[in-house]
């Protein structure tokens, strides 16, 4: 029995179950494809219906 | 972002992917490949020394192909981790070349070109599988001519046009209109080579090239190798400056587009493709006209489309809004076909169904809200992984526990579990994270501090 947790894809899911979790306690692996985390949210301006920033 | 980079519980794998999978909920075992950067995280600053001196351009993927970047590169500014990556399909010394120019600029000694993938085997109790989706490809739709009519967008590409620190720093110029300017731009460059090249010929010869070329023109130097090359590259500066003029006459009247048409469920909600609604195209298709009306109040934004889906907390009075301060037009209808002014300008065919008339009107820039496809990872993962796949190719889950995969211990939450939204993508992210946890409990395992308090 393993405690860890492994997430595959780090957009904006993969990286709110991977601060859930690690806020949890719990051990998160998080792998991510590109170079970089972030996914397509990071290539969003504005978000809707509040027009927050993306990032 | 930060957070995940700096939380000590959070082991961050970028640029890798998950090779094979083996065992069950509880006892998971993945073996993960580190792929190799080229680049040493430990000692890369990010500092981008490399990046600024590297000979070779490569169209940047993160900008949807509108800009350029290096064949060394960060995938976005403030991309986390935030080392750089060799791209090696273009890197001069990856093909062959010699090159090691990012090598001796940087100040961290952090490139090696020696590095190996690395194989990782990690042992887990659960999975989140948070895989996203894929923007549809528009050109398998020929009437919208998304790749012959250059004026015609998918709605990323105008997204990352509206972003400050995208192509065209938030300015609305239209992709014809660049074009032109790249043109301008290289032939500046190639008249000003071909100005150092007369001038050397000026000095060598003590003669202006005008006097020297008519001179030449009468038959003045027969037989004479050097002058005539002179000449050759005289007659080649004139044909460029030919060429200019004309594009230099056109970029006097560019001006950013402030006519903007938005065309929905291009891909979605259409039986030859997903007949599925992708669910925040409306809404996606509503704040970028808001925001282009932002960038310029002068800007108007009409939206074709069968109806408008705004359902969610705000997004219906977020509508109205649209309409009654951000100069935002709905009109019924499926466009049918795309075609070009002369102009540049795309011009939308489509049947107004309130009138119940077929119409054109012109546009300074049409922008696609392409559907939500599953990702192209979707598939062999899922083999990976051993779980199932939808009929659209999204991953399966169970009607009852949404979240769950056909395999105990694994999770989907997000676009890979079907087209969402970003807060609707948090809440499931959020969820999952909750269901991995009850299986870890329910397993008995020894978990962690806290769940072991709890049982």
């Amino acid at each position: 029995m393993n405690k860890d947790i492994l997430i595959i894809g780090g957009g904006i899911a993969g990286i709110q179950s991977a601060l859930d979790l690690a806020e949890m306690n719990y051990k998160v692996y998080l792998v991510e494809s590109l170079p970089s985390i972030g996914g397509k949210m990071a290539q969003l301006d504005k978000t809707f219906p509040t027009n927050d920033c993306a990032i | 972002m930060l957070d995940v980079g700096r939380h000590s519980n959070i082991e961050l794998l970028a640029y890798s992917e998950v090779e094979n999978i083996s065992g069950e909920a509880g006892n998971f075992l993945a073996t993960v490949r580190k792929k190799a950067r080229y680049v040493d995280e430990d000692k890369c600053t990010g500092c981008g020394n490399c990046a600024a001196k590297c000979p070779t351009t490569v169209p940047d993927a993160f900008n949807e192909g509108l800009s350029n970047r290096k064949a060394i590169y960060s995938w976005f500014a403030q991309g986390i981790p935030s080392t750089f990556t060799i791209d090696t399909d273009y890197c001069r010394h990856f093909q062959g070349k010699k090159c090691g120019i990012c090598q001796k600029s940087c100040q961290a000694d952090a490139i090696n070109f020696e590095q190996e993938d690395r194989l990782l085997e990690l042992e887990v109790g659960a999975i989140i599988v948070a895989t996203g989706y894929k923007v549809f490809d528009p050109t398998r739709i020929p009437e919208y001519r998304y790749n012959q009519i250059p004026n015609v967008l998918t709605s990323m590409e105008f997204e990352r046009m509206l972003g400050a620190s995208g192509p065209t720093e938030g300015h609305l110029e239209r992709p014809s209109d660049r074009r032109i300017k790249n043109q301008i731009q290289d032939l500046e460059k190639k008249l000003q080579k071909a100005e150092k090249s007369l001038g050397k010929f000026e000095d060598e010869y003590q003669q202006d090239t005008e006097t020297f070329y008519s001179e030449y023109k009468q038959d003045n130097y027969p037989e004479d190798k050097e002058r005539k090359k002179w000449a050759d590259k005289y007659e080649e500066y004139l044909g460029l400056k030919e060429t200019l003029r004309p594009l230099l006459e056109q970029a006097e009247n560019f001006k950013d587009a402030s006519k903007l048409a938005f065309i929905q469920c291009v891909g979605s909600r259409d039986k030859r493709f997903f007949p599925f609604c992708s669910g925040y195209c409306c809404m996606h298709s509503i704040k970028e006209a808001i925001i282009a009306h932002e960038h310029d109040p002068e800007t108007t934004s009409t939206i074709f489309g069968m109806d408008i889906r705004a359902v969610g907390k705000g997004f219906e009075e977020y509508k109205i809004r649209s309409q009654n301060s951000s100069n935002v037009f709905y009109k019924r209808a499926r466009v049918a076909e795309i075609t070009e002014s002369p102009n540049k300008n795309p011009v939308l065919t489509y049947e107004d169904t309130k009138e119940q008339k077929v119409k054109s009107e012109e546009f300074e820039l049409v922008i696609l809200a392409t559907a939500c496809e599953p990702s192209s990872s979707t598939k062999p993962l899922a083999e990976i992984l051993g779980i199932e796949i939808n009929e659209f190719g999204f991953f399966q889950t169970d009607h009852k526990n949404p979240l769950d995969s056909t395999k105990p211990g694994i999770f989907i939450c997000g676009c890979a579990n079907d087209p969402m939204d970003i807060p609707e993508s948090v809440a499931q992210a959020s969820s999952a994270s909750s269901r991995a946890v009850q299986v870890l409990t329910s397993l008995g395992g020894s978990g962690s501090d806290r769940v072991s308090k709890a049982s």
